[in-house]
């Protein structure tokens, strides 16, 4: 009986498509330099893809064939050696495009094994966001720049190279740095790519979390309808009609709050936020008009407000308001909560202020932004700063 | 007495939204559904229902919008929505159509007009639908509309060529390689002029664009009220396929027009009017835009060269200058030679 190693990257749907596919696929034929067999491939429920939603992508390897035949034959592997983190802002929790309801980033990672987060952050601020857990485990940043890219164009910043390092050191028994630097040379034929694997292999190295450390706040959990849930005319119900908004501070009624698909909330697709002034805003409407998730309230003022969980961070909004800096995307990971912006404006509105005003300085304005493609020439022009802060570390 | 064979029923003369502010708030299609960010598919969705209003039944064919919103005993639908397969939008609204009449005269339902809307998608109305929504057309007796949301690709299964992708672009299909850069070479399928010249009973055919919400609405309202088999043909921006940063959809959808790639019109009753942007361009007012602005901004159109893209500027520039029907139906009086970029 050989031993079976299984590693999950967990990826925002389409953005990180290829480099999650790379890095796992790179795994197994590293892996093949040291005469072990893998194989590597894509949770099947996250297809087809969307953009931003979390996605899995796993390599399994073994060494010998009949040990690896017994890991294929599982529909996806339910416990996994090594789990790496392409995006901070998923350490909120991945709820797949599939069944799988809202989960934590080390749901299927064994007690003791690593998770590798790619991260600006330091370990404090990130177990202020990964939930907590029964058992221990070890908690490893690799320090780097989000990489988004898309369906077509790649942006090749050095990050699945990386990636490779940071996994050689955390879990040697499934690839050796060696193994790697010898893939890099013969395959991807960069030896840059083999100083950054081997700088990224120096430099990681892991903390341990003991068990009950991080988020105490409970998962978002509902029920799962069954197929005998169905009605006459193989039948589902379908959402009832909104009312009219109830202020929450002064008891006004008006506006519009419509009904909510409570089965499936989008917010874990999410890497950026709206946060509004409602002070400037001009009722314009174009917001609320232009979100295809119908996620903002019409409040009893006729301004309007996100709802938190229904928005997926697209940045439409942004992007149609007519009034400077009154919608603001800013990155997730800076907030707790998915509590109403326009509830905190009402009870106070000089600390909201002041809280908006502290909170869109540190949002990326949309030049730098790294959330796909936006013209041509973006990425190589972001690809610098990227190996930048990787030679850093 | 009519003295036609065609039995005609009320539609329920849904007057035009003047103006943003007097949209109706309720949301017939709300959140929850599982589609990218600033998918604007899911957008023509909400605009739609909203257009519609409560009185009205959905169908689906298979794509996007099918598989996006009704997942997992899940939907965002706020009105009945039925799907039908991939090529029946157009015998599955027929069908529903001619049902209500029938359980109305049968005494079943009450009698009143109920909107009767199908949607499919590029892949299920210019390709696999076209047969049926063809004949669909040709039936002045049942009031529906059939409404093509366009995102120039099978999106739902990763990015396959349909009819309506445009020329040279990337997708599963079409990989531009090393020594073959244009793997598509065929030009989009101008499928809403197909419907208005090949069916001249139709009492409306348009074209709308999501980034000009009240105007898509206010048409969708005309195609419901006008009475008999209508249709409209969407341009939807797809961030994943089309590989773009979500935050520029709306924008895509303005390019789009702005460049004469995607002329927004109605015809009602048999009589043509540009509108918005499109007008201007017709009408000198309004200098089209180099379609280089859109194209660049595109990861599919990564691939292409300065060759390329003048190629396809030279094409849009003829929709404009050599159709007789300017941006809208290409016949022409002359023919100039035409010499796509090598490989």
């Amino acid at each position: 009986m050989g031993q079976l190693f299984a590693v999950e990257i967990i990826y925002r749907g389409v953005f990180q498509k290829t480099l999650a596919k790379n890095i796992t696929r790179d795994i197994v034929l590293a892996a093949h330099n040291e005469g072990k067999l893998g194989i590597s491939f894509g949770r099947y429920g996250d297809a087809p893809e969307r953009n931003g939603i979390p996605a899995k992508s796993f390599a399994i390897v073994a060494n010998d064939e009949q040990t690896l035949q017994e890991g294929m034959a599982q529909y996806e592997p339910k416990q996994v050696d090594l789990t790496v983190v392409l995006d901070d802002t998923l350490c909120k929790g991945a709820e797949s495009w599939a069944w799988y309801g809202l989960q934590p980033v080390h749901h299927a990672l064994k007690p003791g094994h690593a998770l590798i987060v790619v991260s600006l952050q330091d370990a404090p601020a990130l177990l202020k966001t990964i939930h907590r857990r029964e058992q221990p485990y070890k908690l490893g940043i690799l320090k780097g720049v989000t990489s988004f890219s898309g369906m077509w164009v790649y942006k090749d910043d050095h990050t699945d190279v990386r990636v490779l390092g940071a996994i050689a050191k955390a879990l040697p028994e499934i690839v050796s740095l060696q193994a790697i630097e010898q893939f890099i040379t013969e395959k991807l034929k960069s030896p840059l790519k083999v100083t950054s694997a081997k700088t990224a292999y120096d430099r990681f190295m892991t903390i341990d979390v003991e068990a009950g450390a991080g988020n105490p706040e409970e998962l978002f959990k509902f029920e799962l309808p069954k197929w005998e849930d169905m009605r006459d005319g193989v039948s589902i119900k379908g959402q009832p009609q909104g009312g009219p908004y109830k202020d929450p501070v002064t008891g006004q009624v008006g506006g519009f709050r419509p009904a909510r698909n409570e089965l499936f909330k989008k917010y874990s697709s999410r890497t950026q936020r709206p946060v509004v002034n409602f002070a400037t805003c001009t009722k314009c409407t174009l917001c609320w008009l232009n979100c295809p998730d119908a996620s903002f309230d019409v409040t009893a003022e006729n301004t309007y407000d996100v709802n938190l969980e229904a928005c997926c961070g697209c940045g439409v909004c942004e992007e149609v308001c007519p009034v400077q800096d009154c919608i603001t995307m800013v990155n997730e990971s800076q907030f707790k909560d998915n509590r109403s912006q326009y509830e905190a404006f009402q009870k106070d509105k000089d600390a909201y202020l002041k809280w908006l005003e502290k909170t869109i300085e540190s949002a990326v304005p949309i030049e730098k932004r790294t959330h796909g493609f936006r013209y041509r020439g973006q990425y190589q022009e972001q690809v610098p700063e990227a190996l930048e802060v990787a030679r850093k570390g | 007495m009519s003295t036609t064979f065609i039995d005609e029923k009320p539609t329920q003369n849904l007057e035009a939204f003047k103006g943003v502010k007097k949209v109706p708030h309720e949301e017939y299609y709300t959140s929850g559904h599982r589609t990218c960010q600033a998918c604007e598919s899911a957008q023509i969705m909400k605009l739609m229902a909203k257009a519609a209003g409560p009185r009205t039944i959905v169908l689906g064919s298979t794509g996007c919008m099918y598989v996006a919103n009704t997942s997992y005993y899940a939907t965002p639908w706020g009105i009945p929505w039925m799907h039908t397969q991939l090529g029946s939008s157009g015998s599955g609204a027929l069908g529903v159509a001619a049902a209500l009449r029938v359980q109305m005269r049968k005494g079943f339902m009450k009698d009143e007009p109920i909107n009767v809307i199908a949607f499919c998608g590029d892949g299920g109305g210019a390709d696999m639908g076209l047969g049926a929504i063809s004949a669909t057309m040709t039936h002045p007796d049942y009031n529906l509309l059939i409404l093509m949301y366009d995102n120039e690709s099978y999106a739902n299964t990763d990015i396959q060529i349909s009819g309506t992708s445009p020329y040279g672009v990337n997708t599963s299909f079409s990989t531009p390689g090393k020594v073959k850069r244009i793997m598509h070479h065929r030009w989009k399928k101008n499928v809403a002029p197909l419907m208005l010249v090949g069916h001249p009973t139709c009492k409306y055919v348009g074209t709308i664009s999501t980034s000009y919400p009240l105007q898509a609405m206010n048409n969708i309202r005309k195609a419901l009220s006008i009475g008999g088999p209508t249709f409209i043909h969407c341009l939807n921006p797809c961030p994943k396929g089309w590989d773009f940063d979500p935050v520029l959809s709306f924008e895509l959808g303005e390019l789009a027009v702005n460049t004469g790639i995607w002329p927004l019109y109605e015809v009602e009753n048999g009589k043509i009017k540009l509108y918005g942007k499109t007008e201007q361009i017709a009408n000198g007012r309004f200098k089209r835009l180099p379609v280089r602005d859109y194209l660049l901004k595109q990861g599919r159109f990564a691939h292409f060269v300065e060759d390329d893209i003048e190629y396809f500027q030279s094409k849009i520039d003829e929709m404009w200058n050599k159709w007789l029907v300017p941006g809208v139906i290409p016949l022409q009086k002359e023919l100039d030679a035409d010499v796509p970029p090598a490989n």
